[in-house]
Parts: C-alpha cells; structure tokens; sequence
C-alpha cells in the first residue's frame, strides 16, 4: 500500500526542551495507525506538526506524496487533511448543525454541499434529532462525536484524531470506533493517538510507539510482541495442594497459593497436554488461567514505563 | 485548619499579580486621580489658571485697573489677543464677535466683554449699570460660575479709592458730612488706594504711630476673601450662553458613559479570542483554512459592528428620553463619523488586549485598570472643565479624551453656519488620531498574534 503521510527524521526543540528527536512514521493508505507514547512523548508535537502548527527544525513531512514545505501547493494539498483535536473544539453556544456549518464553511465547503454534508453528519453522529439544541447541554459523548464530525465535514483523506475517546463512556466510545470504522469504509486513512491501550490493540491496523519525541517501535501487535516480548501465553494453574516436587523439575515455576506457572505457544494444542502433565505427576487442578501477551507489556517493555505515567 | 485555608488565599493572591495590582494599586492610583481633581475644586481651582477672554470696549483707566485685577487673580489668566499662527502671525485683538466665536469653538470657555460706560459707573451701585458681560458655553457650568465669583474680587481690587470716594458721595448725600480728623485720614490714605504710594510705608508709619491696624486689613486680606466677605455684586454681571438656548449635559454625559463602556465591551469581546484559545477552537480554525489575519479582521469588523450599534443604541435612548437633539443631519453625520471612527479605534483596543494577554483573567484585570484610568483622566468619568487644566494634556494621551472631544465637537462646537464639510473638518484631529491609534493597534495585535501562529 502506498504510504499517504510519511514523516521523516522529525525534530523540534521548544528552548532547551527536545519535544521531537528524530521521529519516523507512515501511514498507509486506508490504515488505522494508533500513535502511543507516555505523556510528553511528543505525540501531541508530532500531531501539530502535521497539522502545520508546529514548524519542524529538521525532518520533512509528506502528505499524499506532496512535501508539507509552506507551498502554495503544500497548502492545497494540506485541505485533504482532517484535523480532530483532544479538545472539544466548538461553540457551546452554537446549535450541533450550526456548529457543523461553522467548521464546514471554514474549511471551504458552501452551498447546498455544506447543507447536504451537515445533515451527513448529524445522521452519522446519531445527532439529527438534538440538531437544533445548543450544544452546551449535550453529554460528552454527544461532543465529542460532533467534535470528530466538525473535523471530517470536508470529507478528508488523511484523518488525524487525537485522543479521540477521551472521558467518554464505553457506550459512547464504542459508537466513536463505529464512527471511524465507516469512515475507513469509505477511504479514509486514520492517525490517531489514544491512552486506551486495548483499543489500539483491537481497532488499529498499526502500531508506531514514540518516546523521548522518537519512534522506537511499529508495527502490527503482532509484529511487536514478536520483535519484544514474544507470543506465548502465560498460563496460571490453581492446584488442589502444593505442586508436586516433579512438576517443578518439569519446567514449571512455583507460584502464590498452590499455583504453577508455564508459558505455551499454542492453547488448543499445548494446554490439554499440560493438563494431563500434572495429573500424570500428581497434581489435581482446581483452575486455570490463560494471559494473552498485551500492547500494555510490549509498551512497558519497550519504555520501561506505563502509558500514564 | 482556618490558618491553612487562609494561607492558601494568600499564597493566591500573591501569585496573582493582577489580582494584587487591583487590590491594592488601583485604589491607590484612583484615589490620586479624584483627590486631584476634587482636591482643585474645594480651593477654588487651586493653583490652576483658567484662561479667560477679555475684550475691553471701555478702555478707561477703571476698566484698565479692572483688566489688571482680573489678571492678577491666581485662578485667571487674561487674554486679549489671538495666538499667532504662521497664517497670522499678527492677530487683532479679540472683538465681541471673534471671543464670541472662540469660545463657541471651544478654544476657551468664558469670554468677558467689558462694556462702553464701566468705568464711568464703576462703584457707583447703579442698579441698572452697564452689567460685564459673560459669554460662557454651557458644556462647562462651573468655569461659568467661578468666574463669576472671582469678577467680584477682581472688582474689590480694581479702584478702591473710587469705591471709598463713592461710599463717602452716599455718606455726606444721606448722613453727613465727615468731620476734619475723618477727612485728613481719607486724604491720607487715597494715595495708598490709587497705587501712587506703596502700602508699606503706611503700615511703617502707622508702627510709628502706634495707631490701629484698620487700613491694614484693606491692604493685607487676599482679594477673593475680600470680595466673599461682602461686596459680592459689586460688578454687574450678565452671563449668555453663547448658544443663546439651553443644553443640558446630556450629550457629554452620552458619549462620555458610551466611550467608557465601549471601551469595557470591547475589552470583553477581545477575551472571546481568549476563550477560543482556552477550548482549543482557535488552534482548530487555524488548523483549517483560516489565517490568522482573516481571523482578527473578522474579529475587529464583528466588535466595530458591536461597538457601533451600542453606541447607537445609547444616543437613541437619549434622544427619546434626555430629548437629546441629534439633528441636525450634518450633526447626525457628524455623530456617525465618530462613532464609527470611535469604535474602529476601540475595537482594535480590544483586540491588542486580546493578543497580549495571556488569558482571560489577566485581560479582564489590564483592561480594568487600563479603562478606569483612561476613563478617568481622559473625561468620561469626570468631565475634564471640572479637572484642572493639566487634564487637557493628559487627556491627549488617552482615547477617552480624543474620543469625547469629537463628540463634544460634533455636540456642543459645532458652528452651526458650517456645512457638512465644515463640521467633518473640525473633527479632523479627532478623527485622524483615532484612525492613526486604530492602524497602530491593529499592527502591533498582529505581531503579538504570531504566538498563535506556527510554533
């Protein structure tokens, strides 16, 4: 897949502060690429310097094969950019669809096309019946879809949302991930920077970790548990008594209150062989828990940090 | 427990710069302003002169002397002739007609008009004497007034060795003759009162003479206590309004409370920028197609647009109840221009407010106390002929006072022979240092606006 925003070497310093130090990515056209790092990473820095807020000292930036420079043509092709902040960006005092034609028309759109894709993306958001309200009575979730649909109206390619599922509900998140879903349907291609490790896990298509304003990991899950931590399973078996000495000879490790630990590649076809393993040995099992390797311990592994810290 | 939470209060406000300022600082600031002005007024304009015309049709010895008493009291200042000017750099003296038209214009607020026969009725307490007449504009009552006071003083110096001959006239006409003792110290003492002798050397012999210290009092008292004590209508004073109709105080008080709030409107306006900045809009709008110019040209047209039908409003409300006269048009147009002009001037106040601040609280605390003080020393909240004159320099230096002067113009100066042109080319100052304020704002709000721009 051609890449459709690349960043290359990306480095910016605020005074004496290093925000980016080098950073690398590319997001492919129609993917889902989830941007993680701890806070002051240099996520939020990376963002606006795509957006055009941020002027980088070294690096360049291309989008849609077009170098994002301060040209009249960067500055074209910048119009196929959306741009979804963290912040609920609107005018609370403004009705959801005045809202959406607000932004619609800031990013060029007139006529009967801002009309047609403001009735769009009130359906889209769930939000056609409250179109009239003012949106300072609305709940967060309801915002933060029309934060992310005042950000898209001018149908963009390239889709950047950051932190887009911040302090809402997960009804509310659940129904934002439908939200961008359909919008991959349609073509879109979608940065996004989230704290929610599992959802960057389960809906994204790529994984790019940034720390100390520098990539130091992408790719697929899988692709990152295997370049770090590895795949196996880790399995936790809750005995009857204490383990058997023969069990421990075997390979197994001891744990807290009558438990074995092991870990396995593959659960169909090493856990039932495991199982007849301790009774064979002795062992009478009263439970067993299987641990899937997470983003959480790859990130930890890779930055030695948790993502909130 | 309360020791902790008053020490956090504390530590608040002591962070809180702007906070400190205005708990501390603006009373202080303010308090100086108004004991500045007020403190004036209580001593009669203290050390402050007020300018006043004198147009001397008599030109008798009396009306001479009487000239000279104007000038020597400390709150007047005579002047007789025009200014010179590179068009003119030899004025005639000021005539009826020309102090007339000047004070009309504004240039001063009294003229006084010392007619033919003063001097021959001078002291005489003719009830129907030549009265002095006192061409004031009624947009400065006290200056009016004070004047007034001080003419009677300035009389009580003037001559009174004809006063007392006058006094003696009555004296022998209704009770008598003096007796020789009286007349010899009369005849002793007239000299003194003529200016042919200096006083001191009658205070000398009457040491010598250890003899009371009567004539001392004429001779040592301050003129203005002097006039206070009893000879209050000694000269006859006939005050026109040089309108020849009467004006309230209405169209000062107008535009004088419009500037001020227009000024705080715009100032609130300017924070809204401010609270885009705070909820990320304004990062968004520049994020999509929006300049940063077109964002605070838009802005500045939106609060002109806000200014203007504020003040509108306010004129409207004083025409309809305060019967405000705005016609006629050229006044309209006048009034118009100005606003217009005006709220282009404060609407880029607002907006260089908004750049420079760094949130909204710290614009609300700068601009309060850019405003107040502004306002005050600029006439808005008190008019400038009740300050003293100092107030006239420092009101240059404010937008208040340019901006009340064009309305005071538009108002109260107005020729009402001039044309359209006439009245929009009075207001040229005005009009040309607002536009000029305006540019310079605008300038340097887009300069500080850069640190919204890329980083």
């Amino acid at each position: 897949m051609p890449s459709v925003l690349t960043v290359n070497n990306a480095q910016k310093r605020f005074g004496r502060t290093r925000a980016l130090a080098g950073a690398n990515l590319a997001l492919e056209n129609g993917e889902r690429l989830a941007l993680l790092g701890p806070n002051g990473a240099g996520k939020t820095t990376l963002v606006r310097t795509i957006a055009g807020r941020v002027k980088l000292h070294q690096g360049d930036i291309a989008l849609l094969g077009e170098a994002l420079n301060g040209s009249p043509a960067a500055q074209r092709v910048r119009r196929r950019l959306g741009i979804v902040p963290q912040e609920i960006a609107l005018y609370p005092l403004l009705t959801a669809r005045e809202n959406l034609e607000a932004f619609g028309a800031m990013h060029g759109l007139g006529g009967s096309a801002l009309k047609e894709r403001a009735k769009w993306a009130l359906q889209w958001t769930g939000l056609a019946d409250r179109a009239r309200e003012p949106i300072r009575g609305f709940s967060g979730g309801m915002k933060r879809r029309l934060n992310i649909a005042c950000g898209i109206l001018h149908e963009p390619e390239v889709i950047l949302l950051d932190e887009p599922t911040v302090g809402v509900d997960p009804q509310s998140r659940q129904r934002i991930w439908e939200m961008v879903d359909e919008l991959c349907r349609r073509g879109a291609s979608v940065l996004l920077t989230t704290h929610q490790l599992d959802e960057a896990q389960q809906v994204c298509d790529r994984i790019v970790i940034i720390d100390h304003g520098k990539d130091i990991a992408a790719g697929t899950f899988h692709e990152l548990l295997r370049d770090t931590i590895g795949t196996q399973r880790r399995v936790t078996i809750e005995l009857e008594s204490a383990p058997p000495q023969a069990l421990l000879q075997r390979g197994y490790q001891a744990g807290d209150d009558n438990t074995v630990l092991c870990t396995i590649d593959d659960v169909a076809e090493e856990l039932p062989a495991r199982l007849n393993e301790i009774k064979a040995a002795g062992g009478a099992v009263r439970d067993v828990h299987v641990q899937a390797p997470s983003l959480q311990a790859v990130f930890i592994h890779l930055t030695g940090r948790e993502l909130r810290e | 427990m309360i020791g902790t939470l008053m020490r956090i209060s504390w530590l608040n406000l002591k962070r809180d710069r702007i906070a400190l300022a205005l708990t501390f600082i603006m009373p202080i600031v303010f308090f100086t302003i108004f004991a500045w002005i007020f403190g004036n007024m209580g001593t009669g304009g203290g050390g402050e002169e007020r300018s006043v015309i004198v147009v001397d049709e008599d030109q008798t010895k009396i009306s001479g002397r009487f000239v000279q008493a104007i000038d020597e009291q400390k709150s007047l200042k005579v002047v007789t002739t025009p200014r010179a000017t590179e068009e003119n750099p030899d004025p005639a003296p000021y005539t009826r007609e020309t102090a007339t038209a000047a004070v009309r214009a504004g240039d001063y607020s009294v003229a006084l008009i010392i007619p033919e026969g003063f001097g021959d009725e001078f002291g005489t307490f003719v009830g129907d004497s030549q009265p002095v007449q006192l061409i004031y504009d009624a947009s400065n009552p006290y200056a009016r007034f004070s004047t007034a006071g001080l003419l009677q003083a300035a009389a009580m110096t003037t001559a009174p060795d004809i006063l007392m001959q006058q006094g003696l006239g009555y004296l022998e006409q209704y009770g008598g003759g003096l007796t020789d003792e009286q007349q010899n110290a009369v005849d002793t003492i007239t000299p003194y009162l003529r200016g042919e002798r200096d006083w001191e050397e009658l205070a000398d012999e009457e040491t010598a003479d250890d003899q009371s210290a009567t004539e001392r009092e004429v001779n040592g008292e301050d003129a203005s206590d002097a006039g206070d004590a009893g000879f209050a209508g000694l000269v006859r004073v006939e005050a026109i309004d040089v309108r020849g109709e009467e004006y309230d105080m209405v169209a000062y008080y107008a535009a004088g409370i419009s500037v001020m709030f227009l000024l705080f409107s715009m100032a609130g306006a300017g924070s809204s920028i401010l609270e885009e900045e705070e909820t990320g809009t304004l990062e968004r709008l520049l994020s999509s197609n929006v300049s940063m110019t077109s964002l605070l040209t838009s802005n500045w047209l939106f609060f002109v647009a806000l200014g203007f039908a504020q003040v509108a409003v306010m004129f409207i409300w004083a025409a309809l109840v305060f019967d405000l006269d705005l016609l006629p048009v050229k006044r309209l147009v006048g009034a118009v221009v100005m606003t217009l002009v005006t709220c282009a001037a404060a609407a880029a106040f607002g907006i260089i407010f908004a750049t420079a601040c760094r949130s909204r609280a710290q614009l609300g605390g700068l601009s309060t106390i850019v405003i107040l003080i502004m306002s005050a020393l600029g006439g808005s909240m008190v008019p400038k002929f009740v300050a003293p004159d100092v107030f006239n320099l420092t009101s240059l230096f404010t937008f208040n006072g340019w901006a009340l002067d064009g309305y005071l113009k538009v108002f109260w100066f107005d020729d009402p022979a001039a044309g359209l042109a006439g009245t929009l080319r009075g207001l040229a100052p005005q009009l040309t240092v607002l536009i000029g304020m305006t540019i310079v704002f605008l300038f340097v709000a887009r300069l500080l606006a850069r640190r919204w721009e890329t980083a």
